[in-house]
């Protein structure tokens, strides 16, 4: 009696269900959660990322299961936290929460710092091309491209949109190259300026009034809603958040959404992304190509922020540092920290954080402005 | 999608996302501009105010100043000099913690 209790108990058990496949998405989400705790990629979301696809992989969990048809029965938990991904709510929650973390000041200050926000999107492009090349449809490129905007909200904003089989993929790449933006762009960094150009100390940036800054997030929002309504939810929510940190009267809206709000909705947004990284769906080609287009997006994303800053550099009479360039692609603030650190490898005495940070917030809303044309053209 | 579809793409979507930052670039410039001029004219009233309120301060002063030297009297000094007599004055103000203009002495002598 023991024994076949012992037999039921053991083929009931998710011991019995597993496959390869799942051994070998655990094996993955071991790892994401090792790089995400002890070599510190993007943790925030790295690590919620990383347990929803270990949980999911662990057979007879049920925990993504839709309720079945004509039972009263409930569905699984994430199931239920997935529609806030499903239905676009926590990318642009995300986007209200980095509006009230930023700080556009340094982008007021140097306008023309939007060019190289503009030219760091190349990469979506470039990858667009290549994934097309390689048979991907659109929709699919479209996704896969979106990567090079650096972005991690934006680039699940638009793949839920156009093709929400390539989620686990594109989001794990895209936040992983995030990570990894300071192997990835110094080299290019220095493959593409002169010594002569890094060591460029530039003008200390005018002092932007509050006025300033209260007119940009409206000005900016009715621009960008009008001419692109599908990117009303990535920007209108940004820059919602931004007028509540420069309006200056609602400290504790701000506060909330630049802390609590933005903890929760990732923790649901990581949780739940990981946990679409079934195996299935995760361990195919497809998933190794998206993984090295995201990285040529990315590089080619940096190149074309560079040649920006480059041809920005001559126009001005020396007067820009190129490196400020590759801020353009988002990744804030990691993006600028890069162009900071190698500026001051070239020139000790350089100090590029805070003009870097013009292009890098251009980046945030040049790749908002990416997925709204990509949605209109193929949504 | 062909590969040169994907160029056309490529192109049209590169010149709008250019256009729309570009667009952006000149807003704010023109913000800035007309938020500058705004600010300037309010600082130039503003200085305009704090002028006209110091020559009335001024006239004010040298009024109470004319007030004061007619209420102050004459102090009669016994074999003491003037910077004496001053120091004396500001020690005994400073001690009894009343202001020196509402003090009233009438001599001060040397013992």
């Amino acid at each position: 009696m023991f024994v076949d209790a012992l037999k039921t108990i053991w083929s009931d058990s998710g011991f019995a269900a597993l496959a390869w496949k799942e051994c070998i998405m655990i094996g993955v989400a071991f790892f994401l959660i090792y790089l995400a705790i002890v070599k510190k990629f993007e943790p925030l979301l790295l690590l919620p990322i990383a347990f929803g696809m270990l949980l999911v992989n662990l057979p007879l969990s049920g925990l993504m299961n839709e309720p079945a048809e004509g039972s009263s029965g409930p569905g699984g938990l994430l199931h239920y936290l997935y529609m806030g991904v499903k239905l676009g709510i926590y990318p642009s929650l995300i986007f209200l929460g980095i509006g009230a973390m930023t700080d556009f000041g340094p982008l007021i200050a140097r306008p023309s710092s939007l060019f190289m926000g503009a030219g760091a999107q190349f990469g979506i492009f470039a990858a667009f091309i290549i994934a097309s090349a390689l048979g991907f449809d659109p929709q699919e490129a479209s996704s896969i491209g979106i990567i090079g905007g650096a972005d991690g909200p934006t680039a699940i904003y638009l793949t839920t949109r156009l093709a929400p089989d390539l989620l686990p993929a594109i989001a794990i790449a895209a936040y992983s190259y995030m990570a990894l933006i300071p192997m990835i762009q110094p080299p290019l960094m220095r493959l593409i300026t002169t010594k002569k150009e890094r060591e460029i100390k530039m003008e200390q940036l005018r002092e932007v009034s509050k006025l300033e800054k209260i007119c940009f997030p409206i000005i900016v929002s009715v621009f960008c809603i009008l001419l692109l309504p599908s990117v009303a939810p990535l920007i209108g929510m940004l820059m919602l958040g931004n007028l509540f940190r420069e309006s200056g009267v609602v400290e504790r809206l701000s506060e909330t959404a630049q802390n609590a709000l933005i903890n929760i909705v990732t923790i649901f947004l990581g949780v739940t992304v990981g946990a679409t990284a079934v195996a299935d769906r995760f361990l195919r080609l497809q998933t190794l190509m998206i993984i090295g287009l995201g990285l040529l997006a990315f590089m080619f994303s940096t190149v074309g922020g560079l040649l920006i800053g480059k041809l920005m550099c001559w126009l001005s009479g020396g007067k820009i540092n190129p490196l400020i360039g590759s801020a353009g692609v988002s990744a804030v603030p990691m993006a600028a920290r890069v162009s900071q650190i190698e500026g001051q490898k070239a020139n000790k005495s350089n100090y590029l954080l805070m003009h870097a940070m013009g292009p890098n917030v251009a980046g945030v809303i040049g790749s908002a402005v990416a997925a709204g044309i990509l949605l209109a053209l193929f949504g | 999608m062909s590969v040169l579809e994907s160029f056309v793409v490529t192109l049209f979507s590169m010149s709008i996302v250019f256009f729309v930052l570009a667009f952006l670039w000149a807003l704010i410039k023109i913000l800035s501009t007309v938020l500058k001029h705004f600010e300037n004219r309010k600082s130039e009233n503003t200085a305009a105010q704090v002028a006209t309120g110091m020559q009335a301060a001024v006239a004010a002063a040298s009024e109470i100043g004319s007030v004061a030297s007619i209420s102050a009297g004459q102090v009669k000094l016994i074999d003491v000099d003037e910077k004496t007599a001053a120091m004396i004055m500001a020690i005994v103000s400073h001690e009894s913690q009343i202001p020196l203009s509402e003090l009233s002495f009438k001599s001060i002598k040397a013992l």
